[in-house]
């Protein structure tokens, strides 16, 4: 009985380990200065989903990395863009870390 | 010959500077929840200290200090204002932006000459247009109040030697008209400046045809 408890425990703590934060990545338009990036960056960062933001102005590109387990919906991360004054072209979902999108985009340079 | 060349070549400039006439010159609304203080200094004539709270990214509110300083040493104007500035217009292009804003606002005034104290108000409106590369703005500024009735309007026209990005230093390099009605100055003013901005400091320096300072300080938090 112990036994099982254990391993139960233990796929828990494996399955618990597994879990990935995910990283969404907005196309934005008019993103053109630094000034325009820091309202972008504060405005995401007042979301409790968000763990991390990075943002790229050469590739119109704001990547909202977010805590394990949560998420922020489409339409949170597009009213929030345009609450900020932008406009949200695209959406994607990916599993690019921010730490590897600061390191592409600095290669690219 | 070379007098009509010459003015061929002015107009030409001119027309070519109209066109242009968008420009980045401080914002009087940075973002959403944002606080913008600036201060700026021109060439002695005029000198000028904001500061605004943005609660949406589509209007302002704040108060200003600004002092004109006329040819004439007495002339001088000192007014405090409450500010409402708002965006009406915005568009986000691929890689650009532009932005019509508008303000007004209504304070007191100390004139100079007469050591009167009276009612002011002020209206102003400005256009701007910036990608990563060029950056164009046309400004004016109506200052009003019973003793007296200034316009300021600047044009400013900026190129940047490379793209910046949000972690880099952006750097401009910024050429301003400034033309002042009343009695102010005469003529227009010209100014060279050099523009440099990172995250949330913006810093301008230059001067103007005569050799004078013209600087600018702002930080968004």
């Amino acid at each position: 009985m112990t036994s099982r408890r254990l391993v139960i425990a233990l796929l828990a703590l494996l399955g618990a380990s597994g879990t990935q934060a995910a990283t969404i990545e907005l196309t934005v338009n008019g993103l053109v200065c630094g000034f325009c990036a820091q309202g972008i960056e504060k405005t995401l960062r007042r979301n409790a989903a968000t763990d991390d933001v990075f943002v790229s102005l050469e590739n119109r590109l704001v990547a909202v990395a977010t805590k394990p387990d949560a998420d922020i919906a489409d339409d949170v991360l597009r009213k929030a863009l345009q609450d900020a004054g932008y406009d949200v072209k695209a959406i994607a979902r990916t599993n690019r870390s921010l730490q590897s999108l600061r390191e592409q985009m600095k290669a690219k340079k | 010959m070379l007098s009509k060349f010459r003015r061929v070549a002015q107009a030409t400039a001119s027309i070519v500077a109209c066109a242009m006439a968008v420009a980045a010159q401080a914002k009087p609304i940075a973002f959403a929840h944002g606080t913008t203080v600036m201060g700026e200094y021109g060439a002695g004539t005029m000198t000028e200290v904001q500061a605004f709270y943005a609660p949406t990214f589509r209007y302002s509110l704040g108060v200003s200090h600004l002092t004109l300083d006329g040819a004439s040493e007495r002339k001088t104007r000192d007014v405090t204002y409450f500010r409402a500035n708002y965006l009406p217009k915005r568009w986000n292009l691929e890689n650009a932006q532009a932005n019509v804003f508008v303000w007004g606002g209504a304070g007191r005034a100390h004139i100079g000459e007469t050591s009167e104290d009276q009612f002011a108000w002020n209206v102003g409106g400005q256009f701007d247009y910036e990608t990563r590369r060029i950056y164009a703005s046309l400004r004016t500024d109506l200052h009003e109040a019973s003793g007296y009735s200034h316009r300021v309007d600047t044009l400013q026209l900026g190129i940047a030697p490379y793209e910046h990005d949000y972690q880099t230093l952006a750097v401009w390099i910024v050429l301003q008209a400034r033309q002042y009605t009343g009695g102010l100055f005469p003529g227009t003013e010209y100014a060279a400046l050099l523009r440099v901005f990172k995250r949330n400091a913006w810093l301008e320096a230059g001067a103007t045809q005569d050799g004078k300072l013209q600087a600018m300080l702002m930080f968004n938090f």
